[in-house]
């Protein structure tokens, strides 16, 4: 598993799920609603996905989707995708959305991350070429992790090229002095 | 417990900087590691249990099979956020002895923990036999350069060096012409910077 020791995985993971019980489970303190060390079938409680994606395996729950993919946030994507704040919804709402998918059974959810990030994709990117050294910051808030991610690499390519035309000082001082910078704050 | 302080730990370390350390968090990992054993406890008492009304553990699947399996998947969660934190952390080690050379300044060694500390000299030990045995410096830089020889001015006092080539009196600014091999792990350090004329 190359995800195995990668953060962005691990946190994306433990993002909470709404679950319906379908067995009772004795000796765990996993259900804040029930007084006894228990969990009752039927009753609903919200796990984080790591551990219902693996019960859901074995059947002991069922998964419903979790609000980040309602019918309101589906509304604002189809309406103007560019503007829609994904990260309020979720940070890591591509890779969660990956994930629940399968465990869910929902079809539609594909189809949503596919045509969020395909309009949000273009927006990420003429941003970041044409901003240069200016942070948006009104606009960065409303990326998602990845897009995060997207947004600086275009950012640092964008800067590297222009450093590559101007011919600047050579690379050693460059990189070692930011590092060195870095290193005693 | 199941796993929310254990991935709190890893929130600490995505949150840091790129190739930043914060300081080695002994308090929150202590207190992951007991309720490791908390589980390991609660996944016992429902197995012997299971054991005492007679069932075979391996088919049998009621509330304490399942109650035992949700203490188990804590427990495998609690360990990959364990690993995941000492393993990245590891990487931006190793990432620093590359860069920086074999002495880190104070600010970060105080960071790490006294493992990370063993771990630091053994990497360091590693490269620097194998540098050694391929007679080559990996750690300068990738970049060939046009000049051999560079201009310096000395940042703080480093005192009398002696050099590839000669032997130099490496005073405060002080300025000297130096081949870029020798000046290399001084400007990484911060002690020299290059003057670029």
């Amino acid at each position: 598993m190359a995800n195995y020791y990668d953060v962005d995985d691990i946190i994306t993971e433990e993002e909470n799920i709404s679950v319906i019980f379908q067995k009772a489970v004795n000796g765990v303190g996993i259900d804040p609603g029930s007084e006894k060390n228990c969990v009752e079938q039927g009753s609903k409680v919200e796990l984080p996905f790591w551990l219902a994606s693996e019960l859901c395996l074995r059947n002991t729950v069922v998964a419903q989707v979790p609000a980040c993919f309602d019918e309101k946030t589906r509304l604002e994507v189809q309406a103007d995708p560019a503007c829609v704040d994904l990260r309020s919804r979720s940070p890591y709402f591509y890779e969660f959305g990956c994930k629940v998918a399968p465990v869910t059974g929902d079809r539609t959810i594909g189809f949503l991350l596919f045509s969020a990030f395909k309009s949000r994709y273009k927006e990420v990117l003429t941003k970041a070429h044409t901003a240069a050294n200016v942070a948006n910051p009104k606009f960065l808030s409303r990326l998602t992790k990845e897009e995060v991610h997207l947004y600086e690499a275009a950012q640092s390519s964008m800067a590297a090229f222009k450093k590559w035309r101007k011919g600047g000082p050579r690379l050693q001082p460059a990189s070692v002095l930011r590092m060195k910078r870095k290193s005693t704050n | 417990m199941y796993g929310r302080k254990a991935c709190q730990l890893v929130k600490e370390f995505a949150t840091s900087e790129k190739e930043q350390l914060k300081t080695f968090n002994d308090d929150l990992f202590d207190q992951v590691i007991k309720e490791c054993g908390s589980h390991n406890l609660g996944f016992q008492s429902l197995v012997r249990k299971m054991q005492d009304e007679g069932l075979d553990t391996q088919t049998a699947r009621n509330g304490d099979f399942y109650g035992a399996l949700i203490h188990h998947l804590s427990l495998v969660r609690n360990k990959r956020c364990l690993m995941a934190y000492m393993y990245n952390r590891a990487e931006v080690i190793r990432g620093l002895r590359w860069k920086l050379g074999r002495v880190l300044p104070e600010e970060i060694v105080k960071k790490l923990s006294n493992s990370e500390k063993d771990y630091l000299k053994g990497y360091s030990g590693a490269l620097e036999t194998y540098m050694n045995d391929m007679n080559l410096e990996l750690t300068v830089d990738m970049v060939p350069p046009k000049d051999p020889y560079i201009k310096v001015r000395v940042l703080e006092d480093i005192g009398e060096v002696l050099l590839t080539d000669k032997s130099a009196n490496l005073a405060r600014h002080s300025m000297h012409f130096l081949k870029r091999t020798d000046a290399e792990p001084y400007i990484s350090q911060g002690l020299m910077e290059e003057l670029l004329s």
